[in-house]
């Protein structure tokens, strides 16, 4: 099943371009990357930023930070930032594992995951990004509680 | 009498906050805040989201204390509401409403209704989220899902005698599914409920009537729109479609008019300052109420709604 899943995170970069295709069950999906978005976030230099303050944040978070124990901050914060340069429009592209398999061998649930995205709410407050355009991109995250919580 | 049952709800609810699983486990304003009727939802209409802060695993606690008063009338509510994983939520409440004007209607016939006469109800409602995230799958238009159901029981003291004449029965039960979705790429919140009642006046006027085909439930619905304009802060609108089931009543009496029953609506904001505590403030219009002895007024007037959650 692992080697299954190895196998297909090639394929899966490329679907992650498109969340809303990937994972709408159903239904009609909702359109990826608005328009200005990429430029709302301070394009890779403030999406650099954006993501140093989460991870700073986050490994220090009393309810998540024991999550991020094993995890190497700069590495965190490379992958990151090329995963929200991607899905916001920007001209990079995210290699590394998808979200299910990243994530597959964690107790994460939803609380731990609202919790996150408070985190990650206080870091762009900090980053001066406009409350709407913080939105918008938690529009392109959210769907992925499906694969990141394990715990239901 | 009313003071120290008021103190003891804070009491226990700052007890049970000790014991509440997390304090913070949903987003901020995601849990709604308190319909008249208890249910979490906006301030007249309830919606498909679970309220407390309790998310998936948890249990959560909420209590609240309302007060609107419009031209001729008043209503002082609060009640208690328990969220269980994000999945059921039971509430209590309890409306007072100040039905002074009701004495007029000894000039119709000898009801012998008591000056400052009140009309007390009490709501238990359950609700259960069937299907959906309203705030987290914003990749698809799939809303949240949920029904629930209210559960009313009117005292309405010396004004009993006008709910008999009118063949009003003293509780009732609506039923209602809700679809709640958070449009989170536009920071919009829709909301629509369909109601299943036959509550007069939300059952402050009994339930049902003894006019030929009105006695029976309907379907009513019930929109909510709000927008997020910071963590903090939403404003946003209701419209709640009524029965009216009393103007037939009162047309065959020959009070023409008299008992009309408008729909309810209201334009509000609500401002959470912490994840435990969060103000409503609505200019409500709730139409005519009895307008046969409030000269034919609108109830217009301010709705102000406080809420402690865990």
């Amino acid at each position: 099943m692992k080697h299954t899943l190895i196998a297909l995170i090639v394929a899966t970069c490329g679907l992650l371009a498109v969340p809303a295709m990937a994972q709408a069950p159903a239904a009609a999906a909702m359109p990826a990357a608005p328009a200005g978005l990429y430029q709302a976030l301070g394009e890779k230099p403030g999406i650099t930023r954006l993501m140093d303050d989460f991870v700073n944040r986050v490994v220090k978070d009393p309810r998540i930070g024991s999550h991020f124990k094993d995890t190497k901050p700069a590495a965190l914060k490379e992958s990151l930032t090329d995963q929200v340069c991607q899905l916001s429009g920007g001209p990079c592209k995210y290699e590394g594992a998808d979200m299910k398999s990243a994530h597959a061998d964690m107790d994460i649930n939803k609380g731990h995951f609202n919790a996150l995205v408070e985190v990650l709410q206080v870091s762009m407050d900090a980053q001066g990004i406009p409350f709407a355009q913080q939105n918008r991109l938690l529009a392109l995250l959210a769907p992925m509680h499906r694969d990141v919580i394990t715990v239901r | 009498m009313k003071k120290i049952s008021s103190m003891a709800w804070v009491a226990g609810l700052a007890l049970a906050a000790g014991t509440a699983h997390a304090d913070t486990g949903k987003l901020l304003l995601t849990g709604g805040v308190n319909t008249i009727a208890g249910s979490a939802g906006g301030g007249l209409t309830p919606w498909a989201v679970i309220g407390t802060n309790a998310t998936e695993g948890e249990v959560g606690f909420s209590g609240y204390a309302t007060r609107a008063a419009t031209q001729d009338y008043s209503l002082n509510g609060y009640g208690v509401a328990v969220g269980l994983h994000d999945r059921v939520e039971l509430s209590l409440a309890r409306q007072d409403f100040d039905a002074s004007p009701a004495i007029a209607l000894n000039g119709i016939a000898p009801f012998g209704v008591t000056p400052g006469q009140h009309i007390k109800m009490d709501v238990v409602g359950i609700k259960v989220k069937v299907l959906g995230d309203a705030v987290l799958d914003a990749d698809t238009w799939v809303p949240q899902v949920a029904v629930g159901i209210e559960h009313k029981r009117t005292r309405p003291g010396s004004i009993g005698s006008v709910l008999d004449f009118l063949g009003t029965k003293r509780s009732g039960t609506d039923v209602y599914v809700s679809a709640t979705k958070l449009l989170l790429d536009k920071s919009l919140l829709l909301n629509g409920t369909l109601r299943y009642t036959n509550a007069n006046q939300n059952g402050l006027l009994g339930f049902g009537s003894a006019a030929p085909g009105k006695n029976g439930r309907s379907l009513q619905p019930e929109f909510s729109v709000a927008y997020l304009i910071n963590k903090n802060l939403a404003v946003g609108a209701e419209y709640r479609f009524k029965p009216n089931n009393l103007q037939a009543l009162g047309a065959a009496a020959g009070l023409g008019t008299a008992l009309r029953e408008d729909d309810w609506k209201d334009i509000f904001i609500a401002w959470a300052p912490s994840k435990n505590l969060s103000f409503t403030l609505a200019y409500v219009d709730l139409g005519r109420i009895v307008p046969g002895i409030t000269n034919d007024r609108r109830q217009t007037g301010y709705y102000l709604s406080a809420q402690l959650a865990f």
